[in-house]
């Protein structure tokens, strides 16, 4: 009996070791977890970071680039008139609020009047100053945004550098050789951003008290630095001296500077950074995130060593509840499995998403064809799809939304993307497509899952697209406008197998494209829910970029709407632009700007024959296209602004495929050319009036003349059919 | 835009060469003041060589057509161009003057 009790006593005490080193070995376990997870909380957070943060930048740079490429054929225009320059700094620098000054810089001895010639307009207070840059002391043709801008061909972002003369502001520089008509380096406009925005945008990190951000330039200054004594006054390398790790903090530097995105951990004189880093395209900037070893591990470790002392407790206790633990242990050990299956699940549905998407966007050997797509899948896999390809001259393009989460939506999608790949391969037309895709899907009835799909066929040769909608939402069309695309109310696929679709069509012109997207743009909510809804986005695609342009734009806008509200659907958009430069020219802007001088008349001349050239207009029209124009800025001249003054006159054509419109506008005092009386022809020459003749002839000459008053400027709109 | 006057007997020739636009025609109205002074005879607007005409241009003509009628004078617009033709036609001053 006593023997027994021994042998029970003895395995009791067996049991508190092996589970004491159980239990040990289970914590040991758990805090590795809890040390990995923080990391990868880091790493997600810095890589959010690095992604708003470039939005954030790019779209202040975009702004810039934009400016110049919008007046460069403004200036290439006034190259002829060296002095009418400084308007078109002005115009840059009056019309985006992201530059603060802008020149164009003649290349030395283009003209041979003005060798040396850069007016420079910039924003002092609310106003618009003037002065030189062609002086002695500054000797613009040596300085870096001029000479990299001409030595690259392209537009070339400076260095970031202080601006003496406007209270010490951090600036850059975005330039652009500007090439004349004969294709000849001509001069160097520029556009300067101030930097001052930036560390409002780029150093905050909310998540983190000691974390932070570092920007650095191409030649590794530090643009953003924690401290206001680093940023703009050091460079990247003189924190070298601060490092214990040199060899890491050179492989820091050497990617900063090579444009790599990646991550190092670097040890200080007292603490280790974890630094995630990425380029900023365009600009050649690199940013980081960093966060000091502690930020991230500190609550880790503080319940380690919580949880070792609640163990001594527990051991203590053990013997009572072994069992109890025991099975507590393996219910833990199980719920944590089927955690980790879930997670794995979501993960292999992702990847069958990502993989079957196309990611070369590219065909470089087509011109034809401006192409984008992306998509940003939200935490929860979707079942969002996009698809195109090229087959005999025709572009099969189409984009899908699966209600429904999760693995099942992922494979539907799955499914979907290759019944379109394959009935696509032998068949032209969307309606069969998608007639065959629908059939060929498995009845999805049961678990109440349908797919909403658009497929589109484009005619590269002749701009014809066909089409059919299955209850996917109407993708924006744009033309001469941006409006939504008609389609028909079919239903989504998966719906009913023996459904018939109806298909559509509409011609395509050079220069039209259309944009698809899913409701996960539409959709997305903000903290408020409040959605961030068509009208935002439409606002965004307005202005005239790129396909991969208009994509980054749209993301950049929704995600700094939604904010920190976590992604709920699957965000996908496809952006097709048609080239066809075969086909005729639809629509065409030109663009003059006149001082109120009558000296400036001549410069018209030359504005309508360039048109005439294009449209191929004959001589006899050429010319009284001329004259009514002459008429028309010569009474803007004479009588908008008060004598004395200096004012401008705004010309602008449109140039359509059956007509030109001209719209002359002036920011004068109020007169409307259409409210005065026709002159009598019939009168003789005692009673012949002198006057009144210009607006006469600009009535006579023109087949429209429309006059409308709107914020303070007269806009006279004179339309010639051809 | 250059003007060339000249007066043989009672003919009065003013040749017109290049384009009568605005900017010109504020130099071509003194250009033309000796006509205006002594319009009475035969007055010749030769526009052979003129390229163009604006309604500050038109304008002159008219001026210098007035002071002629006022002084019994006679005006003649001598090879205008088709582009020119088609701007007298549409202000009526085909009209007022003699075309040759």
């Amino acid at each position: 009996m006593d023997k027994t009790v021994e042998r029970k006593k003895l395995f009791r005490v067996f049991l508190v070791l092996v589970a004491a080193v159980i239990l040990e070995a289970t914590s040991f376990i758990q805090f590795r977890s809890l040390f990995d997870t923080a990391r990868r909380a880091a790493q997600k957070n810095a890589e959010h970071i690095l992604v708003t943060s470039r939005y954030a930048i790019l779209d202040v740079v975009e702004q810039a680039e934009q400016a110049i490429r919008d007046n460069m054929w403004i200036a290439r225009w006034c190259l002829q008139y060296p002095d009418s320059l400084v308007s078109v700094s002005a115009r840059i620098v009056e019309n985006n609020r992201a530059v603060s000054g802008s020149t164009v810089a003649l290349v030395p001895g283009y003209s041979r009047k003005f060798p040396l010639w850069a007016p420079y307009a910039y924003l002092s207070g609310n106003k618009i100053e003037y002065t030189t840059l062609a002086t002695a002391t500054y000797n613009y043709p040596n300085q870096p945004w001029f000479t990299k801008a001409l030595e690259k061909g392209e537009g070339y972002w400076s260095e970031p550098y202080l601006d003496e003369g406007g209270g010490n502001i951090m600036m850059t520089t975005y330039s652009m050789p500007l090439k004349d008509r004969a294709g000849k380096d001509a001069a160097v406009i520029t556009a300067d951003i101030s930097l001052d925005w930036l560390s409002e945008h780029v150093g905050k990190i909310d998540s983190y008290d000691n974390a932070f951000s570092i920007l650095v330039s191409r030649n590794g200054l530090l643009m953003v630095a924690p401290s206001d004594s680093l940023s703009m006054k050091m460079y990247l390398g003189d924190l070298a001296a601060n490092m214990k790790d040199k060899v890491h903090f050179h492989e820091l530097e050497e990617g900063m500077m090579s444009g790599k995105t990646g991550e190092v951990s670097i040890k200080g004189k007292h603490d280790t950074f974890h630094v995630y880093y990425s380029p900023i395209s365009r600009t050649d900037w690199s940013m980081a995130v960093v966060f000091p070893d502690k930020e991230i591990f500190e609550d880790v470790r503080q319940m380690g060593l919580m949880a070792a002392l609640l163990q001594v407790v527990g051991l203590l206790m053990l013997f009572f509840i072994l069992r109890a633990m025991a099975k507590s242990w393996v219910d833990y050990q199980k719920a944590r499995d089927n955690e980790e299956h879930m997670e794995s699940e979501l993960q292999i549905g992702r990847d069958i998403q990502m993989s079957m998407i196309p990611k070369n966007f590219s065909f470089p050997e087509r011109t034809d064809l401006d192409i984008s797509a992306t998509i940003v899948p939200a935490k929860q896999v979707g079942g969002d799809l996009y698809d195109f390809y090229i087959r005999d001259e025709k572009l099969f393009f189409c984009i899908g939304d699966v209600a429904g989460k999760g693995v099942p939506a992922s494979l539907v999608m799955a499914v979907t993307r290759s019944l379109f790949r394959n009935i696509s391969a032998l068949e032209d037309s969307p309606k069969v497509i998608v007639e065959g895709i629908n059939w060929g899907m498995f009845d999805m009835a049961e678990s109440e899952m349908f797919v909403t799909f658009f497929c589109g066929v484009l005619n590269l040769e002749d701009g014809l697209l066909t089409y059919c909608n299955a209850g996917h939402n109407p993708p924006l069309l744009f033309t001469d406008k941006i409006e939504m695309l008609p389609v028909l109310p079919n239903i989504p696929l998966g719906i009913d197998l023996g459904m018939e679709f109806e298909g559509q069509t509409i011609q395509f012109h050079n220069d039209d494209a259309i944009y698809l997207y899913t409701d996960g743009i539409t959709e997305a909510e903000n903290a408020d829910h409040d959605q961030y809804g068509l009208a935002r986005m439409q606002a965004v695609l307005h202005e005239r970029r790129s396909a991969q342009e208009h994509l980054d734009a749209v993301m950049a806008s929704v995600r700094s709407f939604v904010g920190e509200a976590p992604q709920s659907d699957d965000i996908t958009m496809l952006f097709i632009h048609y080239l066809n430069k075969k086909q005729r020219t639809d629509v065409m802007e030109k663009h003059l700007i006149l001082h109120n001088d009558i000296q400036q008349i001549p410069q018209l001349a030359g504005f309508v024959e360039a048109i005439a050239e294009q449209k191929n207009i004959p001589q006899a029209m050429t010319m009284s296209l001329n004259l009514a124009l002459e008429e028309a800025v010569t009474n803007v001249i004479l009588y908008a602004y008060p004598e004395g003054t200096d004012g401008l006159v705004d010309l602008e054509a449109i140039l359509r495929d059956d007509s030109i419109e001209f719209i002359l506008s002036d920011g004068g005092k109020a007169f409307d050319p259409t409210a005065t009386p026709d002159a009598d022809i019939t009168l003789g020459v005692e009673e012949r009036q002198i006057g009144g003749l210009g607006i006469f002839l600009v009535r006579q000459i023109m087949d429209r003349v429309l006059y409308k008053r709107e914020n303070g400027r007269n806009i006279l709109s004179m339309t010639k059919n051809i | 835009m250059e003007v060339f006057i000249e007066k043989e007997n009672n003919v009065t020739t003013a040749r017109f060469v290049g384009r009568l636009d605005t900017p010109a025609s504020q130099e071509v109205s003194k250009s033309v003041e000796p006509i205006l002074e002594d319009p009475s005879g035969t007055i010749v607007l030769d526009c052979k060589d003129m390229e163009y005409i604006s309604s500050s241009g038109l304008r002159i003509f008219l001026t210098i057509r007035k002071a002629a009628a006022s002084k019994g004078g006679k005006v003649i617009v001598k090879d205008i161009n088709n582009d020119i033709r088609q701007v007298f036609m549409m202000t009526g001053f085909l009209n007022l003057f003699e075309i040759q």
